[in-house]
């Protein structure tokens, strides 16, 4: 079975007018894998995800995370896979304001109990690996954007998570930095084999991945192999 | 418990209004409630304090003007307690009932002088009962005995604070001088205790000396006995009927007069003080209550839009793994900390304001027309009190906390995530 296994997923929003978002969503995703999620604005991607990070819980079908179902969990079950099992990457990078770039990376270990001295050690050593040892004690909105992101990229990783989600991560930063964002995903998954998925509205953005999945007023669409990276061209423009 | 500790300090000190918005609620809530408490207990002391003297455990007869017409006597006439009183009193009738019998005269202001130094006193003679009845602890010396009385000595037994007006080196040293009253020279037989300071006390002379000297009647004033029995206020007012009935009856006074015989009751008296102590101790608690209260639903209202206002930062929380009881806890542990520090610092100021209380209206006297009290006696509040208070304040912190805690935690990332 593959790493991630959604079958006939349907998802409607219930506030005033229902809205029935994915209409019967059939994906799987292998170990290892790079992939993009593209559509347009409202098409569903978002919520996709969501539901693949036990963010947001689905209607109707069936989703398989690395052989379990997912239904029904618990607050506690869901808060826990998501704590060892996926690292989440935000387009407006939800660090938390009050705590430094440091304190930020340490507080998923925070919640498996690790204790401080170690949890430090590991922040710091994850923050080198980004780059950004001399921001340690700074707080994000001391940050330009990129910096932001890779704290972001940082909180995500130190769990050891086999999958990253990253939705938009690269809608709120300049065609330089975004390379730098998606060479950096890129190294991650071909050097540690953490299996990345990117949704984006860009076609730059998923030329980079390998993969790009197209999604359609909630249904999947074509699926392009993109191995050598020339479905748009190969540049993120802005 | 020390990484919770660690999170909340960084929340806190991102908080700052918030946590003095807080924190001033619960340091107001409890800075009145100690400082009431406080008061209220400044006030049952100066209370019981100024009472106890006059009110001792005792019934108190003596002859009043009547008010009504009555077997072919005019009103306003004078009744005079006499010899038949005092039997009727020490008789059968009464046995097991009444106890001690003492005869009193009736006091007369008097200045002691010793060696330049005076002091004012109320003179009375007494009968050696007198000791019994009006509960005097003696603090040297004797009281007054039967030989005294035989004798019609000019001995006087005088009070711990007289005896130190007129011989404040040694009060002791009292006894066994002469002092004056007036015209005439007194020997001190004994000091007696007593906790005032500044008002004419009584100083008892032998009730035979007292007739000898200032009364040349064989009348008697006031007859004063304890009694057993009685314990309500109620039956206590059944005995006091039934005993002024039968004074009635001896001297022609009307049954349904409300004067004619006068009767002082220290134990209805007593009962009755008690009784207004125990409700205005009751009043303040409730007070006091009630301003907590106030502190926790205030500290609730605050610690709801704190956590209205970090919803987002709740959801981030949860998106990286913090379960709902690592939300619950941090939201509780938050307001405790908060609610503990800042009770703390109210509590400090409510006991530094009974100080000040104490050293500013607690040593003012107030004029009550023949004496001055003490409006406020010692105004504080025990160390248990104040422990009891904290305990309270955690407890209120923990109850302001479980609403918005729970609040928190229940909301889904997802919707905790989109929040802004
Ligand atoms: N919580 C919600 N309640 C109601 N409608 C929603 C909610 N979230 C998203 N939607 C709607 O669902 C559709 C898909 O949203 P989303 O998954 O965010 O799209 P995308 O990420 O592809 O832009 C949109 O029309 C959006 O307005
Ligand atoms: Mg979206």
């Amino acid at each position: 079975m593959a790493l991630i296994e959604l079958k006939d997923i349907n998802k409607t929003y219930n506030n005033g007018q229902p809205l029935h978002v994915l209409k019967g969503i059939n994906l799987s995703i292998e170990r290892g894998e790079f992939v993009s999620i593209m559509g347009a604005s409202g098409s569903g991607k978002s919520t996709l995800l969501n539901i693949l990070g036990i963010l947001d819980n689905y209607d109707t079908g069936t989703y398989h995370l690395d052989g379990k179902l997912i239904k029904d969990l618990t607050e506690k079950q869901a808060a826990d896979y998501r704590n060892r099992m996926i690292g989440f990457v935000f387009q407006s990078f939800n660090l938390i304001s009050f705590k430094t770039a440091l304190e930020n990376v340490e507080l998923p270990l925070y919640y498996q109990g690790v204790p401080r001295r170690k949890r430090q050690e590991m922040a710091m050593e994850y923050l080198e690996k980004m780059g950004l040892t001399p921001w340690a004690t700074h707080f994000p909105n001391e940050m330009s954007g990129g910096q932001k992101q890779r704290v972001a990229i940082a909180r995500a990783l130190i769990t050891k998570p086999q999958i990253i989600l990253a939705d938009e991560p690269t809608g709120a930063l300049d065609s330089k930095t975004s390379v730098e964002v998606m060479q950096l995903l890129k190294q991650l998954n071909q050097q540690d084999g953490i299996t990345i998925i990117v949704v984006t509205h860009e076609g730059g953005v998923a030329n980079e991945t390998d993969k790009i999945i197209h999604i359609k007023d909630g249904i999947i669409g074509e699926i392009e192999e993109n191995t050598r990276h020339t479905a748009w061209g190969g540049t993120i423009i802005k | 418990m020390r990484e919770l500790f660690h999170e909340i300090a960084s929340s806190i000190r991102q908080n700052k209004l918030r946590t003095a918005l807080t924190g001033f609620a619960v340091s107001w809530g409890i800075f009145l409630l100690i400082a009431l408490l406080g008061a209220g207990n400044g006030l049952m002391n100066s209370f019981s304090g100024n009472m106890e003297q006059y009110v001792s455990q005792t019934v108190t007869v003596s002859g009043w003007r009547t008010s009504k017409p009555y077997a072919g006597y005019k009103e306003n006439r004078n009744i005079q307690l006499d010899q038949r009183d005092l039997n009727y009193t020490e008789g059968p009738e009464w046995e097991g009932v009444i106890g001690n019998v003492s005869v009193a005269t009736s006091s007369q202001s008097v200045k002691l002088t010793l060696e330049g130094r005076n002091v004012n006193g109320w003179m009375r003679g007494v009968m050696p009962d007198f000791q019994e009845t009006e509960k005097l602890q003696m603090s040297a010396g004797r009281f007054l005995n039967v030989d005294d009385i035989k004798g019609r000595r000019k001995v006087i037994v005088v009070s711990r604070s007289q005896a130190k007006e007129l011989s404040p080196r040694n009060p002791e040293a009292l006894i066994g001088q002469w002092i004056s009253a007036g015209s005439v020279a007194f020997r001190v037989v004994g000091i007696y205790h007593t906790d005032e300071q500044d008002f004419r006390q009584t100083c008892p002379i032998p009730y035979s000396t007292y007739k000898g000297i200032y009364d040349h009647t064989d009348k008697i004033e006031d007859i004063s006995f304890t009694v057993n029995g009685p314990s309500t206020l109620k039956e206590h007012q059944d005995f006091e009927d039934s005993y002024t009935g039968a004074l009635k009856r001896m001297h022609d006074i009307a049954p349904d007069d409300r004067r004619g015989i006068w009767v002082r009751n220290g134990y209805t008296d007593n009962l009755e003080m008690s009784n207004a102590s125990r409700i205005l101790s009751l009043a303040m608690w409730i007070l006091g209550l009630l301003t907590l209260v106030s502190g926790i639903v205030g500290v609730s209202n605050i610690m709801l839009i704190t956590v209205k206002e970090r919803t987002h930062e709740f959801g981030i929380r949860k998106a990286i793994g913090a379960k709902p009881h690592n939300i619950l806890s941090l939201i509780i542990a938050e307001s405790v900390t908060i609610t503990a520090i800042f009770g703390y610092v109210g509590m400090f100021l409510g006991m530094i304001a009974c100080e000040v209380l104490d050293k500013t209206v607690g040593q003012r006297g107030v004029n009550i027309g023949f004496e001055e009290i003490r409006m406020l006696v010692n105004p504080s509040v025990g160390l248990d009190v104040a422990l009891e208070a904290t305990l309270l304040l955690i407890v209120a912190g923990t109850l302001a906390g479980i609403i918005p805690a729970w609040k928190a935690a229940k909301v889904k990332p997802i919707e905790a995530l989109r929040a802004e």
